[in-house]
């Protein structure tokens, strides 16, 4: 078919053809043969694109006039558009592969989405040109040549192409790139000539351009020149020096913003304005660089600390007389029973008698093993292992200081020991025969053997001096003691019954005379006995009173009786009752009439309602109050002279006599000697702290002290078990073996990490875990 | 429990407590460091007896005991050792085998924490999840009625101003009759609130105000912090950095002679005054610093003695009326500066701010309203304060903002809107919805702390001892031995990152809102919720 050019006229009578209807006559026109064209354009829409034709067979279009937006969008392969002058808005928007010539300037949007095809401007484009090209890896790249310079967010998101930016008298001669270019640009690539302001570097980067690159540029130069008849200009442009290259970032080099290293910018900026140590250099200079969240050393928030023997164990703090009884049970536990047994005669000359029979054992009612339900160690068994064992403790010289003791009871005999241990000479006067006080003349031979009994009396007559007082002592008499010793100890009992103010008080007998006269062999009763007052000494009379012979026994008493322990349970064993609420009224020959009008009848009526010390001979020259001495906290009287223990401060138990004669006997030491204070200030350990867990909860009797021994939790005291040595996490803690037998659990401080294991393992509660010193001021 | 022990009303189980342990006896491998690392002595070592009785089937001869001890970790019931849910001891534990659960139908310890009369404070927030914020939508979405714009590719105006902005014609007549106008601050619309140094470890302070000076010096965003009521380390007064500093004074007025004397020294003006006359989480409340967190340092800051507990009433002392306090306070404070420093009160949420708010537009050298809403964070307050006083910050603020609006002043004062901010996260959106209904600049500390250091305080009563000085992340506590925990660097890029991300949020949704030339401040009509009674009460769009 021969070429001929036909012409579309974009003005037709004067009126301008709508773009519809100028796409159409285009279209025809090809599809009637025609491959050059001539478009006079008025302002037509889209002009030039969408010829498929030419894919067979090129077709070339000239447009002259003015060409309106999008001219040659989706230009096909084959297309060729040459445009006279300058265009509007998206100048090969689209294009699939036209190649199109505009011999003046474009405006903003060239090449937008543009994906193959060349698009040559012979001047200046406006904003977003080349922007979201695309590279189809099927067909050759898209390029745009612009001779001037492009306009703002130039190759924003571009994809793929190449553009070439000449620079040649540029709109904006400062910045032939416009402003922020390449925002966003994957692919391609773009060469330019001339200055510019800067591009997003976060997407593109300049490289060098190599030889074969630069071969590409000047061959493809010259086709631009050429096509747009500016060949002459190719000597200026294709100056390789004059030339840089943009291409976009690979994913991988797309590390996001680069920030600077805070380490520099603190060492550099930070410190620099600041000065040394930043913020508060000038204020702190203490470390305060960073640790970890596990520190040893003086970073640990809590240390462990063995506190061994720091507090007293419940059984000894338990007991009145002071016996470290969890002390004797670790040398059993050791093997060392004859060390056991001498311990104990430190504390008292009663081991046998008190410990091993008369006492309660408030030791054991205060054992740790209570709290877990587990059965408390048995310190009777202990105590009456102490009959004829344990050697005397070594006596000191005598200081010749003199102390005279009133009364060889329980407290008098305790305060004489412990003075005579202390190196005092300690005289006792008691109008007895035996010493030993109610031990010896009241308790019921039932409750504790005589062959124990005269074991140790006999024991400590062998220290202590006895001055036999044929009669009470009158007031001159004890103001002579006075006068004669050093110190006097007033520890003469409570010897004169409480009598009840009834009509008939003089038929009953008072507990005191009948428990003496049954141990004498000399008691008698009636076949119906009552005893008024349930307490633990109605008791003994109870026992005592079936010994002797009665059948009925009945204990009455005013409120629930306050007897308990192993006299209240002897007292069961021989039959008596005991009967509560019970007011007495009067007592006839009858037996006891009750407020109620009722009568128990009685053949024997007994009174154990207590019994009150006789104080008569200290007349006023020392303060009593209701009848009992008055002391201060060392049971000192108001006589500095005279001390007081025992029932005649406040009746109590045997240990409790014993206790308050090692306390009035320290304390006179200390007088005697000079000597600081030396009373043991501990206190118990906190229950929770042993743990009894380690414990067989089903050991119900003990064989035998080495058995019994073996359940000790020691309180408070380290039983050398080396459980914490075992379970500390890092191995921090060691057994330092010290003089002797000595020895300490030492914790590392450099190792420890302050876990507190060792203070919640440790069965005896040595451990302790507590917060470290602040290391701030 | 001991088996013999006796219980008490607050004798509990782990049962009644809200965070309880689990522990797996056969990965835990013993090595302390959860029972070494727990900040409270929640967790310790327990001795355990394991008994089991031997049968044989049939019974053929006597069964037989045997007990073995097995040691463990376990939690303590004691409701002073509570577990606080911080979960450190997961963190160390090499092996996983021990971590917290919460398990909220515990309450029983609710009624308990108040032990010797002592009613309980805490640190943290109204350990209510809600968000109001957070159900706000932006709904006017910018396609082809305005210009779309693209939060990547754009560039957006995100500066605020903070500071008394007159109109031109009344500004230039100002100058030119008093040779003054107000100093305005274009400022970065998100603030990090005020929280002291004393309140905060030096190291969790140092790292903010690190990470504030390189969004400054290095990123261009004029991002500012105020320094709460601690004072202000005298190097930083006397360095340039002093700019991007808001100073607070409050009613302990702590720190103050070193502010005064440094005056001469200072290179920089600081960014601007705070006056605090409330606090968001615990309204109409004072502050109290314990003393055993007033070290040397903290002595030196503040101008007090060591080791004495340091109050901040809940009133300034001298102060009787706004409209004294306005006079007042904020005429010594510009006068301090030679007027060259915006200086504005802060309060909390309450009905009475509309008050407050017309004082200040009266008073020519007011810069600014700060609201600090009821969802606030503290370090230290009673629990009845946190829950249950204060006003929500969302219609609060958006009353100052229509108040401003029918006095035609809504571009003059600005409002700064706390409280609550980015509570589940959400900060930016939570942000731009403050703006858009009013506020000029919004104040976080709470988030801050969160994202910035890691605090691991939630609104489910997790953790929240910031009070007590054990905080397990070294931000709330005096003691070395915890604050070392944390390294100022990584605070500072960690504030880095969380403005950055910020910053592309916010663009997120201003962009889509078509506004790139100037924070949409007060635009509420791109503005939706789906309840309808919120929708009346701040006028915005009701959309289901």
């Amino acid at each position: 078919m021969a070429q001929q050019t036909v012409t579309i006229h974009g003005i037709e009578n004067g009126q301008r053809v709508q773009s519809r209807i100028l796409e159409e006559r285009i279209q025809r026109a090809v599809t009637q043969g025609a491959r050059e064209l001539l478009v006079e354009a008025f302002g037509q829409h889209g002009i030039g694109g969408r010829l498929w034709i030419s894919r067979e067979e090129p077709i070339k279009v000239r447009i002259t006039g003015s060409p309106g937006q999008r001219t040659g969008s989706m230009g096909f392969p084959g297309t060729s558009i040459d445009i006279d002058g300058s265009v509007s808005d998206d100048i090969g928007w689209l294009n699939a592969g036209a190649d199109i010539v505009v011999r003046g300037n474009a405006g903003n949007g060239a090449c937008n989405a543009m994906a193959q095809g060349k698009v040559m401007i012979a001047g200046n484009i406006g904003s977003r040109g080349m922007t979201m090209t695309k590279q189809n890896p099927k067909y050759a790249a898209p390029e745009l040549f612009v001779l001037g310079s492009v306009g703002d967010y130039f190759a924003e998101f571009m994809a793929g192409g190449t553009a070439v930016v000449c620079g040649h008298e540029p709109q904006n001669p400062d910045n032939v790139l416009g402003y922020r270019p390449c925002v966003g640009m994957v692919g391609g690539r773009i060469f330019f000539r001339g200055p510019h302001k800067g591009f997003s570097l976060a997407d593109a980067k300049l490289v060098a351009i190599d030889d074969a690159t630069f071969g590409w540029l000047t061959e493809n130069l010259k086709k631009f020149l050429d096509a747009i008849g500016r060949a002459e200009l190719f000597d200026a442009l294709a100056k390789r020096d004059d030339w840089q290259l943009i291409i976009a970032r690979s994913p991988y080099e797309k590390t996001g913003k680069t920030r600077r290293p805070m380490g520099e910018f603190r060492a550099q900026v930070w410190d620099a304005e600041l000065g040394r140590g930043g913020l508060i250099g000038d204020l702190d200079d203490s470390d305060r660089s960073t640790i970890g969240l596990i520190v040893t050393g003086e970073l640990r928030r809590f240390v462990p600390v063995w506190e061994n023997k720091k507090y007293l164990a419940p059984c000894q703090a338990s007991c009145p007389t002071g016996i470290p009884v969890q002390e004797r049970w670790q040398l059993v536990r050791d093997g060392l029973m004859d060390e056991a047994m001498d311990l104990a005669l430190a504390y008292t000359p009663f081991p046998a008698t008190v410990c091993g029979y008369l006492c309660p054992n408030l030791c054991m009612q205060g054992c740790t093993r209570n709290v877990g339900t587990l059965k408390p160690l048995d310190t009777a068994m202990l105590g009456k292992a102490n009959v004829k064992a344990g050697k005397m403790p070594k006596l000191p010289e005598l200081s010749g200081k003199r102390v005279a003791v009133i009364g060889g009871g329980p407290a008098g005999m305790s305060v004489a020991w412990q003075l005579r241990l202390a190196g005092h000479e300690a005289v006792i006067y008691d109008p007895a025969e035996k010493l030993g006080g109610k031990i010896s003349s009241a308790i019921p031979s039932s409750r504790i053997p005589a062959d124990v009994l005269d074991a140790e009396i006999a024991r400590a007559r062998e220290i202590l001096p006895h001055i036999q007082t044929q009669k009470a002592l009158s007031a001159d008499e004890f103001a002579q003691i006075v006068t004669d010793y050093d110190f006097v100890v007033l520890a003469v009992g409570a010897n004169k019954p409480r009598m009840l103010p009834v009509p008939g008080k003089e038929l009953a007998t008072p507990a005191l005379t009948f428990l003496k006269a049954a141990k004498k062999g000399e008691g008698k009763v009636g076949k119906r006995v009552v005893i008024i007052g349930a307490g633990n000494v109605g008791c003994d009379v109870a026992t005592e009173a079936a010994r002797l012979g009665a059948e009925s026994i009945t204990l009455i008493d005013i409120q629930k009786p306050a007897a308990f322990g192993k006299e209240k349970h002897d007292a069961e064993e021989v039959g008596a009752v005991f009967k509560w609420p019970c007011f007495t009224k009067e007592i006839t020959p009858e037996g006891v009439m009750l407020q109620s009008g009722e009568l128990i009848p009685a053949d024997t009526v007994l009174l154990s309602v207590g019994d009150v010390p006789d104080v008569e001979f200290l007349g006023d020259t020392i303060a009593t109050e209701r009848g009992h001495v008055k002391v201060n906290s060392v049971f000192q009287t108001t006589n500095p002279k005279v001390f007081a223990i025992g029932d005649i401060v406040k009746p109590g138990l045997l240990t409790q006599a014993i206790g308050m004669g090692r306390d009035a006997a320290r304390a006179i030491d200390e007088m005697l000697t000079g000597k600081r204070p030396c009373e043991d200030t501990r206190k118990m350990i906190d229950y929770k702290r042993a743990k009894l867990e380690y414990f067989d909860p089903r050991v119900l009797e003990f064989n035998d002290l080495d058995s019994c021994a073996s359940q000790c939790s020691s309180c408070g005291a380290c039983r050398d078990c080396g459980l914490c040595e075992t379970l500390c996490p890092v191995g921090a803690i060691s057994r330092q073996q010290q003089e002797g037998k000595e020895f300490a659990m030492v914790s590392d401080p450099e190792k420890c990490i302050g876990c507190g294991f060792c203070a919640n393992a440790c069965p005896c509660g040595v451990w302790s875990w507590v917060e470290n010193t602040p290391l701030t001021t | 429990m001991q088996s013999t022990a006796v219980i008490t009303p607050s004798t509990l189980s782990v049962n009644d407590l809200p965070w309880q342990i689990e522990w797996d006896k056969n990965t835990c491998t013993l090595c302390g460091r959860c029972t070494s690392v727990c900040p409270v002595n929640a967790i310790e070592l327990g001795v355990h007896r394991k008994r089991t009785v031997e049968a044989l089937p049939g019974l053929p001869k006597k069964p037989t005991n045997s007990y073995s001890i097995y040691h463990g970790i376990r939690q303590r019931t004691d409701p002073a050792y509570r577990c606080i849910g911080c979960a450190m001891c997961n963190m160390v534990c090499p092996n996983n085998a021990i971590a917290p659960r919460l398990r909220p139908e515990a309450t029983t310890l609710k009624f308990h924490n108040n032990r010797g009369g002592a009613a309980r404070t805490r640190g943290g927030r109204r350990n209510d999840g809600g968000s109001l914020l957070d159900q706000i939508k932006f709904i006017r979405i910018s396609m082809l009625t305005d210009p779309a714009l693209d939060a990547g590719r754009h560039e957006f105006e995100l500066r605020t101003l903070l500071g008394r902005i007159q109109p031109p014609e009344e500004g230039l007549a100002a100058l030119a009759q008093n040779g003054w106008v107000p100093a305005v601050r274009e400022i970065y619309p998100l603030m990090i609130g005020s929280m002291s140094f004393g309140a905060l470890s030096p190291n969790m302070w140092e790292g903010l105000v690190m990470g504030v000076t390189y969004l400054n010096e290095e990123l261009n965003m004029p991002v500012r912090m105020c320094t709460g009521e601690g004072g202000c380390p005298p190097r930083l007064l006397r360095s340039r950095f002093l700019k991007y500093m808001v100073l607070q004074i409050a009613s302990g007025y702590f720190g103050w002679d070193e502010i005064i004397k440094a005056l001469p020294d200072m290179k920089e003006d600081p960014c601007a005054i705070e006056i605090k006359y409330g606090q968001g989480a615990k309204p109409g409340d004072g502050g109290l610093l314990m003393w055993y967190k007033v070290n040397k340092l903290i002595a030196a800051i503040r101008g007090v003695p060591q080791g004495v507990s340091l109050p901040s009433p809940p009133t300034h002392q001298t102060q009787y009326s706004i409209e004294e306090s306005v006079a007042k306070m904020i005429q010594s404070m510009s006068m301090a500066w030679g007027f060259r420093v915006p200086v504005y009160p802060k309060i909390s949420g309450t009905t009475t701010s509309t008050a407050v708010l017309n004082n200040l537009v009266r008073n020519p050298y007011a810069a600014g309203l700060a609201v600090d809403g009821e969802d606030g964070g503290t370090g230290a307050a009673y629990n009845v304060s946190m829950n249950h006083m204060g006003h929500p910050i969302a219609t609060n603020l958006r009353d100052c903002y229509e108040n401003l609006v029918i006095s035609g002043k809504q571009n003059e004062i600005p409002l700064i809107a706390g409280g609550g901010i980015g509570k589940n996260g959400n900060l930016a959106a939570n942000a731009a919805a403050l703006i858009m209904l009013g506020a000029s600049a919004v104040q976080s500390g709470k988030y801050i702390m969160q994202s910035a250091a890691g605090c691991v305080g939630s609104e489910a009563d997790r953790c929240n001892v910031c009070n007590i000085g054990v905080c397990p992340k070294g931000i709330t506590s005096q003691d070395p031995r915890v604050y070392r925990r944390l390294d100022p660097e990584k605070v500072a890029e960690r504030l880095v990152d969380v403005f950055l991300s910020f910053d592309t949020e916010l663009r997120k949704i201003v962009a889509p809102l078509g506004r790139s030339t100037s924070l949409p401040i007060g635009m509420s009509d791109g503005l939706g919720i789906s309840d309808y009674h919120v929708a009346e009460r701040l006028k915005i769009k009701y959309v289901v």
